[in-house]
C-alpha cells in the first residue's frame, strides 16, 4: 500500500529536516516521486574520506518499510563494501530472506525499525570501518589490507573529487 | 492478459493513419457521387432499392427528401461497394482511436514513456488473443460476424487500454503527496465513465445473447465483466488510498479514537477487497479459457495451445494468490490466539509511536518480548518475517507452520510477477511445424530481441535514465535501452548493477554557484592565491545563502520543502569545501614552518 509508505517517508523527511544528524542530508529530489530520494554524506572524521562530501540515491519500494530500499552512491567510489557502479552492500539493506554473501544473521538485516537515518548512519560508519569480509569491490579490499597507504591516496583523490577541488 | 508477442510492431503514426483514412474515405465519397450521378446507376439502385423496400416515395419534402435520397444512396451504393464498405469501417476505427486521444489529452496529458509501453504492449497482446478468438476459437466462416466481432473487440480492446492507463496513472500518482486534486478528480470520473460503459455493454451482450445463444452471451459478458470488476477494483483502490491521504491531513482530537478504530479495521478491509477483486478477475478469466478450450473442439489447434498457456499461468497466479491467503490467515490467527493486545496501562506506560509506521498507537498487539505495534503493521511484517522487528527475538510462528511458507523476497516485491517464457520448438517434432515464442508477462522484455526504436525516442528516453544516474554516459544508456526498451527496466538493470558505469570521474556539477567561482580560481597558477581566492568568493556566497531562508523547519509546501533541500545541500557542500581548504592551508603552513 503506497498510501502508507508515503505517510512513513514523509514522517522520515520531516524528522531527518527537523532533526538532521551531523554532516547529512537526505530528501526527494523531486516530490511527485516521493519514493526517491538524494542523500548527501559527509566523510566521517579522522578517517581517510574526512571532509568529503559523497552524494547517493535512496530508491524506495512501494511496500516500505515492509521491504528495505536500494541504495547507490552517484559519485565515484573506492570501497571494499561499495560496488563499482555504486551500489552499498550492508547487511542492514538486505531483505531478511535474502542473503548474497550467505553469512549474515537475519539480526544485521533489515527490519521496519530500521529507518533511512539508520542506514545513512550505518553507512558513515561503514565508510570509517571497511568490513573487508564482504567483497563488494574486491581490489578495494585487497588494496585496503596490504597497501593502506594508495588507498588513503585514492580516497583522498575522491574526496578531493567530491568537493570539486583540483588535484 | 499479460502476454507479448516476440515479435512487437511499431504503433503506426496517428496523423498519416488518419489522413490516410480520411483521404480514403472522401475518395469513396466522391466515387459514390461520382457513381450516382451517372444515369445507369440510379436506375439501378432506385430498382434495388425498392426491391428492398426502403424507399420512402411517400413523403413530399422537396428539397429535403432529394437531399436525404442523395445521402442514402450514397450511402447504400457505398455499402455495396467493397472496397468503399471497408474505407468506411477504418474509419469508424480511426475516430475510435482519434476519441481515445482526445480522453488522454483531456485526462493524462502526455504520457510517461512508462506507460506508453506498457499500452503498446497491451495493445498488441489483445489484438493477439483476439485474433486467436475469433478465427481459432469461434470459426467465423463469414464476414459479417468477423465485422461484427470486431467492433465489438474494438470497443472493449479501447475500454480496456483506457482502464490500463488509469491503473497505471493512479499507481504513478500514488508516489507523491502532492498530486492536485483535479487529476484525482480527472481520473476518478473516467474511471466510473468505463465502470458505466461497461455496464452498458454487458446490457448489450445479453441482448445479443437472445439471438446468438448462451455460448455467444457467455463469450461477451466474461470480457465485459473482467474489464468491470478491473475497473471497480482500481476505483476501490484509489478511493482507500485518498482516505489514506486524508487521514495524514488533519486528524481532530475529537474523532481521533473513531478513527484510529476505523484504521485497525481497514488493514483487513484492504486486505480483503484487494483479494477479493484480484482472484474474481483471475477466476472469470480461468472460466472464460476453460470455456474457449471446450468450445473450440478442435483441441490438438495452435489456437487452444495458446489458451493452455494462457490458463496455466492463471491457474498459478490463482495457486500463488491461494497460498498467500493461507499464509495470511494463519499468521493472523496465530497472532490473535498467542498476543494479547496491549492494556490501556501498557499504552500510556509506553508513548512511543509504532516503530513500523511511526504513527500514534491507540490499540496495539503485544509480543512477548513487551514490544508493542499496531495489530495490522505487525500482521503484514510477519506475513514475510517470524521475528520482532524492534528486537529480533524469534517467534515461534514458522515451527508450527503445516506447510513451507513461500520465499519472502515474493512477497516484499509483489511487482515482480510470476514469469513464465514459453517457447514452442514446433521443428522438435514436425520439420514443418513452426516455432514461437511467448512471454507471459512483459516485464522481462531483456530476452527479447532488439526491435527497432527510433533514435529519437531512445535519446529521449536516455535523457530520462540519465537524469537519475549523471554519472553514466548517453551511449551506454542507449546501448541499453535499444535491448529493453523500456526506461523503468534500463533504470532497473542500472540498479542491478547490470550496466556499470566506465571509470571516468564525473565532473561536478552541483549547479551551485559555487562550482563555478572554483572554474574560475583553478585557473590561477599560484596554488596560495588560489586557496585564498576560493575561500574568498564562497564566502560571498555563503552570505547570499544565509540571506535566504534556510532555517531548519519543514515546510508544508512541496516546492519550498524542495527549494530548502537544495540550498541545504549546496550549504553542506560548501562548508565541507571551505573547511578542507582551510585544513589544507593549515597543514601547508606547518609544513613550510618546519
Ligand atoms: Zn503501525
Ligand atoms: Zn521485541
Amino acid at each position: 500500500m503506497a498510501g502508507s509508505a508515503l505517510r512513513r517517508l514523509m514522517a522520515e523527511y520531516k524528522q531527518l529536516t527537523l532533526n538532521p544528524p551531523e554532516g547529512i542530508i537526505a530528501g526527494p529530489i523531486n516530490e511527485e516521486n516521493f519514493f526517491e530520494w538524494e542523500a548527501l554524506i559527509t566523510g566521517p572524521e579522522g578517517t581517510c574520506f574526512e571532509g568529503g562530501v559523497f552524494p547517493a540515491k535512496l530508491v524506495f519500494p512501494s511496500d516500505y518499510p515492509l521491504s528495505p530500499p536500494k541504495m547507490q552512491f552517484t559519485c565515484e567510489m573506492f570501497h571494499p563494501n561499495i560496488y563499482s557502479d555504486g551500489r552499498v552492500c550492508i547487511s542492514i539493506l538486505h531483505a531478511p530472506g535474502d542473503d548474497p554473501m550467505g553469512y549474515e544473521t537475519s539480526a544485521e538485516r533489515w527490519s521496519p525499525v530500521q529507518s533511512v537515518e539508520k542506514i545513512l548512519l550505518s553507512v558513515v560508519s561503514m565508510l570509517a570501518e571497511p568490513n573487508d569480509e564482504s567483497g563488494a569491490n574486491v581490489d578495494a579490499a585487497k588494496m585496503w589490507r596490504e597497501n593502506r597507504d594508495e588507498f588513503n591516496r585514492i580516497a583522498e583523490k575522491i574526496v578531493r573529487r567530491t568537493l570539486g577541488i583540483p588535484i | 492478459m499479460p502476454a507479448s508477442v516476440l515479435q512487437r510492431l511499431p504503433m503506426p503514426n496517428l496523423k498519416i493513419y488518419s489522413s490516410v483514412s480520411v483521404l480514403a474515405l472522401s475518395a469513396c465519397i466522391y466515387y459514390a457521387v461520382q457513381n450516382i450521378k451517372d444515369p445507369k446507376n440510379i436506375i439501378d439502385t432506385e430498382n434495388e432499392i425498392e426491391k428492398l423496400g426502403m424507399n420512402n416515395t411517400n413523403s413530399s419534402d422537396g428539397p429535403v427528401r432529394t437531399v436525404t435520397q442523395f445521402l442514402s444512396d450514397v450511402f447504400y451504393l457505398m455499402m455495396r461497394e467493397n472496397v468503399c464498405t471497408w474505407t468506411m469501417i477504418n474509419m469508424a476505427f480511426c475516430w475510435l482511436i482519434l476519441v481515445g486521444r482526445v480522453v488522454q489529452k483531456l485526462v493524462f496529458g502526455e504520457l510517461r514513456v512508462s506507460e506508453q509501453q506498457h499500452l503498446k504492449d497491451k495493445f498488441w497482446n489483445f489484438i493477439f488473443y483476439k485474433f486467436i478468438f475469433v478465427f481459432g476459437v469461434i470459426n467465423v466462416q463469414y464476414i459479417d460476424e468477423v465485422l461484427l466481432w470486431c467492433s465489438w473487440f474494438a470497443v472493449l480492446g479501447f475500454l480496456h487500454l483506457l482502464s490500463q492507463l488509469c491503473t497505471d496513472r493512479f499507481e504513478y500518482l500514488s508516489f507523491s503527496p502532492t498530486t492536485p486534486i483535479w487529476h484525482h478528480v480527472k481520473l476518478m470520473c473516467l474511471l466510473a465513465a468505463i465502470l458505466m460503459l461497461s455496464c452498458f455493454m454487458l446490457l448489450v451482450s445479453v441482448f445479443v445473447g437472445f439471438f446468438g445463444g448462451i455460448h455467444t452471451f457467455a463469450f461477451m459478458s466474461a470480457e465485459v465483466i473482467h474489464l468491470g470488476v478491473r475497473t471497480l477494483h482500481t476505483i476501490i483502490r484509489y478511493g482507500l488510498h485518498l482516505y489514506d491521504l486524508r487521514q495524514e491531513g488533519g486528524m481532530s482530537a475529537a474523532n481521533q479514537s473513531e478513527e484510529c478504530k476505523v484504521w485497525e479495521r481497514r488493514g483487513s478491509i484492504a486486505y480483503y477487497t484487494e483479494m477479493g477483486f484480484e482472484l474474481t478477475a483471475l477466476i472469470i478469466d480461468l472460466l472464460h479459457h476453460i470455456h474457449m478450450l471446450f468450445w473450440s473442439n478442435i483441441f490438438l489447434s495452435m489456437a487452444s495451445l495458446v489458451i493452455c498457456m494462457q490458463m496455466r499461468y492463471l491457474f498459478y497466479e490463482i495457486q500463488r494468490k491461494y497460498k498467500k491467503h493461507r499464509n495470511y490467515l494463519w499468521v493472523r490467527n496465530h497472532l490473535e490466539q498467542n498476543y494479547p493486545m496491549a492494556t490501556v496501562e501498557e499504552l500510556t506506560e509506553n508513548s512511543d509511536n509504532c516503530a513500523i509506521c511511526w504513527e500514534k498507537m491507540d490499540s496495539a498487539r503485544k509480543l512477548p518480548c513487551n514490544h508493542l505495534f499496531h495489530n495490522t503493521c505487525l500482521l503484514s511484517w510477519l506475513e514475510q518475517d517470524t521475528s520482532c522487528p524492534t528486537c529480533r527475538l524469534a517467534l515461534n510462528i514458522q515451527s508450527t507452520r503445516r506447510d513451507p511458507v513461500e520465499p519472502p523476497a515474493e512477497v516484499a516485491q509483489p511487482v515482480r510477477r510470476h514469469l513464465s517464457f514459453f517457447h514452442f520448438d514446433g521443428s522438435r517434432y514436425v520439420s514443418w511445424f513452426p516455432s514461437f515464442s511467448v512471454e507471459i508477462n512483459h516485464s522481462n522484455l531483456q530476452r527479447q530481441e532488439p526491435a527497432p526504436a527510433t533514435t529519437s525516442q531512445l535519446e529521449a528516453m536516455a535523457r530520462q535514465v540519465q537524469t537519475l544516474f549523471p554519472h553514466l554516459t548517453t551511449s551506454i544508456i542507449i546501448d541499453d535501452l535499444r535491448v529493453t526498451r523500456s526506461v523503468e527496466l534500463t533504470v532497473e538493470n542500472v540498479l542491478d548493477g547490470r550496466l556499470v558505469a566506465p571509470h571516468v570521474f564525473r565532473d561536478v556539477d552541483f549547479t551551485s554557484p559555487t562550482s563555478t567561482t572554483y572554474a574560475v580560481a583553478s585557473n590561477e597558477p599560484d596554488k596560495e592565491r588560489s586557496w585564498h581566492e576560493l575561500t574568498a568568493t564562497s564566502d560571498n556566497v555563503a552570505e547570499n545563502e544565509d540571506s535566504a531562508v534556510i532555517g531548519s523547519r519543514f515546510s508544508k509546501s512541496s516546492t519550498e520543502r524542495e527549494q530548502i533541500l537544495l540550498k541545504r545541500k549546496e550549504k553542506l557542500l560548501h562548508n565541507a569545501r571551505k573547511r578542507y581548504i582551510e585544513k589544507r592551508k593549515q597543514t601547508e603552513h606547518v609544513h613550510s614552518q618546519s
